[in-house]
């Protein structure tokens, strides 16, 4: 039998991918049946773990945070990073310097943007702080104040992502034939009607990409959370990733820990396959 | 061998592989390595240390890394847990030793330290032992006092604490002075706690009180944790933030809140003897060293223990492992020590070996409290849990959160935690 030469180009990724991707999972997934004694052999337990995280209401709390999180923040990085795409789109004056300001955020290390916003809006340090009390608002908490905590969490990752998704709308934009825009001019469209008929109908796959990338990372959203607020202020922030990493090297129970993350990588799946299902296109 | 055991043990093959391979390339070499896990202080605290063991011990090649106090724990909470024989060597918080030891990550020391147990301490060589065994080297200890900025006291004509044991403030007076002194909104405080959410600097209010902290198996926290005594303590710390606005919300970093102190912006830290050293050099502002307070009605109890030194029993050198650790339990070495980071010393000599430093009314104070009013952490095997869920609720109920709900649940967290040590 004669083996179709594309296999042997998709050999070295699929090697890469079995290695680092499958195999952790598979190891993730079997080591949620498992726990360990206290001098460290593994114990088979069934369904232990995942009857334990099912029954804690704590857990349940962060997935709805971490939920909350994601329905906020990837709807306002989706229209804000296309917003910003269709400013820098067109060529003008200073456009590329436009383009890598925007997109610097995105090569700070995320560890180094949190350090660099929790200075930044530090309630007595920060100079937003400072700013804030300057012109009478008066000072706010961010991310000590329990009701401001999540709002900027969000604004954080927004802050760094917008810059890196904005790339991907400027390729979906770039693919949309020309022709399409004159053609709707000489029928009169005007420029919301261009957008509304022609840009945003166009922009959907990339659109869809961005949604579930961005979904994917800020499902497992967690460097911020370590660094600034260990999941308070009174669990404002307990995302269930940081929960996870709790459970593995704060409680040294690596079992539940796992479990957690096969619940979560189920979650993360699940939560992808409907928006793709949202996103459909009808060709 | 369970199929999870056999999936690891296949990752692990494939990493094992990295190094020999590493190592073939690096070629042999006559000093044997030892791999040392160390508290992150600073280079100039460690390096010294390091390098007269380096050349008293010239087949040995020290390689030793230093890992900030946040992240030491959890490092080590890997390493460890691989039970691999690295780190050879590690600095163990005191507070941990019983964790460690139960779950095998140290070795015992009694049969190398046998004749020499009566050198140490004894409260610091109890917190270094587990079940009768001496698990890990005592290192250094602690004490907390509180520092007081006179200027502070004067400028706002409030009567200053006394320096005396028998004057020893209650923290009822530390509240009213600092409420008079205290001014938030121009940066100024009345008092700091150093360790503002950890266990270590906070469980002595609650003792103070009369409360027991978990249950004495050390399995149970609900009713100790949430019970009255305990409550009525960590709501005075809650006002202190909240009600009376006498100290700063969401302070956690040590770092920041000594500088809050030693810049002048407050009038009195309860904090550890570390801070005598800075005072002493560049202080602009006179300050005075006074007991540390107790509630009224209550009793005084200070918080003690501190490092450790700890064997990984994996280790494949033994022999240089112990060499390491004699050589840190040495009379001259901790003296040496005690320059580089004045932690009060665990040996009993170098009390009088150091009287030339330690003198002075601050000294005479600490040396009272360790032989008197000194309680250790409780010696549980789940402490590291313990610790970890009562700092989250410390950081809470500092910033807003209600106290007996919040205790409730740390109770909670904490039961379902230490189940495992059943």
């Amino acid at each position: 039998m004669r083996i179709n030469p594309a296999y042997y180009f998709l050999a070295p990724a699929f090697m890469g991918l079995s290695v680092f991707k499958i195999f952790p999972i598979g190891v993730a997934i079997v080591g949620s049946f498992y726990g360990t004694t206290l001098i460290g052999e593994s114990v088979f337990r069934g369904l232990d773990n995942y009857l334990s995280i099912f029954g804690d209401l704590d857990l349940l709390r962060s997935f709805g945070i971490t939920l909350l999180f994601n329905l906020i923040a990837n709807p306002l990085q989706i229209v804000l990073s296309l917003m910003v795409a269709l400013l820098v789109f067109r060529p003008g004056p200073l456009i590329g310097l436009f383009r890598s300001v925007l997109f610097l955020p995105v090569t700070l290390s995320l560890v180094l943007t949190a350090l660099i916003w929790n200075l930044l809006l530090d309630p007595y340090l920060g100079p937003v702080n400072a700013v804030l009390d300057a012109v009478g608002i008066g000072r706010q908490g961010f991310f000590k104040d329990e009701a401001q905590a999540l709002g900027s969490m969000v604004w954080l990752t927004t802050w760094r992502g917008v810059g890196y998704w904005m790339l991907f709308m400027l390729a979906g934009l770039y693919a949309i034939p020309e022709s399409l825009y004159e053609a709707a001019k000489i029928d009169g469209a005007s420029w919301w009607q261009r957008f509304r008929h022609v840009t945003l109908p166009l922009m959907r796959r990339p659109i869809a990409f961005v949604l579930v990338a961005s979904t994917a990372i800020n499902m497992l959203f967690f460097a911020p959370v370590y660094v600034i607020t260990a999941g308070g202020p009174n669990g404002a922030t307990d995302f269930v990733m940081f929960r996870i990493y709790q459970a593995a090297f704060n409680y040294i129970d690596v079992g539940r820990s796992l479990a957690m993350s096969t619940v979560m990588l189920v979650v993360v799946l699940a939560v992808a396959i409907v928006e793709l299902w949202l996103m459909r296109s009808e060709d | 061998m369970h199929l999870f055991q056999k999936l690891l043990k296949a990752g692990s093959s494939l990493a094992l592989a990295g190094s020999i391979s590493a190592a073939l390339a690096v070629g042999a070499h006559a000093q044997t390595e030892l791999n040392v896990v160390w508290m992150g202080w600073a280079e100039e605290s460690v390096k010294p240390l390091m390098d007269w063991f380096g050349k008293e011990n010239p087949d040995i090649n020290l390689n030793y890394q230093r890992i900030p106090y946040n992240e030491l724990l959890s490092t080590l909470e890997v390493r460890l847990g691989s039970r691999t024989p690295e780190p050879d060597l590690y600095s163990a918080d005191a507070s941990l030793t019983a964790s460690y030891a139960a779950r095998g990550h140290l070795l015992d020391l009694t049969p190398y330290f046998a004749d020499d147990l009566d050198r140490f301490d004894s409260a610091a060589l109890g917190a270094a032992s587990y079940n009768g065994k001496m698990y890990a080297g005592p290192f250094a200890t602690s004490m907390q006092l509180m520092f007081v900025n006179v200027d502070l006291f004067k400028k706002a004509g409030v009567e200053l604490p006394s320096t005396d044991i028998d004057g020893r403030w209650t923290w009822e007076q530390v509240r009213e002075a600092a409420k008079a002194i205290a001014k938030p909104e121009d940066n100024l405080w009345g008092v700091l706690l150093e360790q503002s959410d950890r266990p270590y600097q906070l469980l002595p209010l609650m003792q103070s009180k009369g409360a027991q902290l978990v249950s004495d198996d050390g399995l149970e926290a609900t009713g100790y944790v949430n019970g009255e005594k305990f409550v009525e303590a960590t709501q005075f710390y809650a006002d202190l933030f909240g009600a009376d606005k006498v100290s700063p919300p969401g302070l956690f970093e040590l770092n920041l809140v000594q500088e809050v102190f030693h810049t002048g912006h407050a009038a009195m830290m309860v904090g550890g003897t570390w801070n005598l050293g800075r005072l002493e050099k560049s202080a602009d502002f006179e300050w005075i060293a006074v007991p540390h307070p107790y509630f009224a009605g209550g009793v005084p109890v200070t918080p003690t223990g501190s490092w450790q030194i700890g064997i990984n029993p994996r280790t494949e050198h033994l022999d240089e492992s112990v060499r390491f650790m004699k050589f840190f339990m040495r009379d001259d070495v901790q003296a040496e020590w005690y320059k580089l980071r004045p932690y009060p010393p665990v040996l009993k000599a170098n009390w009088d070996n150091l009287s030339d430093l330690l003198k002075g009314k601050p000294w005479e104070i600490a040396k009272y409290e360790l032989q008197n009013t000194a309680v250790p952490r409780p010696p549980i095997p789940g402490f590291r849990e313990y610790e970890e869920i009562l700092k989250l609720a410390f950081r809470d109920i500092q910033q807003g959160a209600d106290v007996r709900e919040r205790l409730d649940k740390a109770a909670r967290e904490m039961d379902r935690e230490l189940a495992k040590y059943k």
